[in-house]
């Protein structure tokens, strides 16, 4: 298996590419951004709020280990994936623009909005919001471990205790789940187009 | 700190036609910003948002490669300009980042009030045409370096010009602003060819 090194500039530069993918996004109207054009699929703001939700268990504990993590003077060396985290990780990543399969989303990471409801400029602005202060929440924790000994503390993924991430890994995990749903999100504006043709 | 700030601004914009009070006025236009060694100033598919000069410190313009290596592209050092000028100019994100490669201060001015300079001063577009003349002679002239010298070539025309505080910063740095290998890098250095 191909060694996978991973340093927090590139995660940088690729988080900020998301970042300006979502905020592109503000500018659409509500109605396709709530639009759901195929039954049992989610709308880009359903998958924008389970990207909300898939960030929680990783908040709080970044938000520990961090502080805890010794400084290390020396500029950090690409950090090498473990196989197992490894093989995780490749599971989320899309190959070019497009997943490479579909998943089954655990029920705790569903986006449980109302679709009875109409879902409402305040609720849209509102998961915005969320996403940005969360994702900021990520840029902030790749920089801040930029400097630190990131080889000794680690931290269980939200796909449970049976996987365990060094904070590199968890970065990269999320990156690659963010550009999966990043994928999906061009996929749902093209399925939008194509109906409205 | 002061006195070295407007020296080195006054020597930067020695081509500026300013009354004393719009010299004042422009003076106070500047702020000082510290960065401590391998800070990122500038994060890749950001927006630069301000013009620098180096008050201290050196700092490091590159773009990742495929493998998310480094690829430097340039240094800043005390008394040079320094930012992402590509997207500075453009306010567009670019893939260039800004990284502090010793503990760096550096005098900023923000976008706004250097878009203000041009419309308001007639002489700052002879500064700026005579600034980006040089910054496209300099790369004009590294291109040239790159793609006809060889390895110890480039390193024997880079050591010339390069100045003391840059030669202290991590070889891997001054290697892949050289495009050679860290090990090519040192080899030269210990053979003592400049």
């Amino acid at each position: 298996m191909a060694k996978l090194f991973l340093t927090p500039e590139n995660q940088i530069q690729r988080l900020n590419i998301v970042l300006n993918n979502v905020k592109s996004l503000q500018e659409l109207d509500t109605d396709v951004l709530t639009n759901v054009s195929i039954p049992d699929t989610w709308s880009i703001i359903e998958v924008l709020a389970h990207l909300n939700i898939a960030y929680g268990p990783y908040r709080n504990q970044l938000d520990e280990v961090i502080p805890k993590m010794t400084d290390s003077n020396e500029e950090q060396k690409p950090f090498r994936a473990r196989p197992w985290q490894k093989m995780i990780i490749e599971m989320q990543r899309p190959k070019g623009t497009r997943r490479k399969w579909k998943m089954k989303t655990m029920k705790r990471f569903e986006p449980l909005l109302d679709r009875k409801n109409i879902i409402g400029k305040e609720k849209v602005k509102e998961i915005f919001r969320e996403f940005f202060e969360l994702h900021g929440h990520l840029k902030d924790s790749i920089l801040k471990s930029r400097n630190k000994d990131v080889s000794k503390i680690k931290i269980t993924s939200g796909i449970g205790p049976i996987v365990k991430f060094y904070p590199p890994e968890s970065f990269e995990f999320l990156l690659c789940h963010l550009e999966r749903h990043m994928v999906q999100i061009d996929e749902i504006l093209n399925q939008q187009k194509v109906l409205t043709q | 700190m002061k006195d070295k700030a407007s020296l080195i601004l006054k020597s930067f914009f020695s081509n500026l036609d300013l009354s004393e009070d719009e010299e004042k006025h422009f003076t106070s236009l500047w702020t000082l910003k510290s960065f401590d060694q391998y800070d990122i100033i500038t994060e890749a598919e950001s927006i630069e948002r301000n013009f620098y000069i180096v008050l201290e410190g050196v700092q490091a313009i590159y773009v990742l490669n495929e493998k998310g290596e480094k690829v430097v592209l340039g240094f800043s050092y005390t008394g040079s300009p320094s930012g992402v000028f590509d997207s500075f100019v453009k306010g567009e994100p670019s893939k260039i980042f800004l990284e502090a490669l010793k503990p760096s201060k550096l005098l900023v001015l923000c976008k706004q009030d250097y878009d203000e300079m041009f419309k308001n001063h007639f002489s700052f577009y002879k500064w700026g045409h005579l600034f980006f003349q040089d910054v496209l002679f300099d790369r004009l002239s590294r291109e040239v370096e790159l793609l006809t010298l060889t390895a110890e070539q480039r390193y024997v025309a880079f050591m010339k010009r390069c100045p003391e505080e840059l030669k202290v910063i991590p070889q891997k740095y001054l290697a892949s602003y050289l495009n050679m290998k860290p090990e090519t890098f040192s080899r030269l250095r210990a053979a003592n060819v400049y």
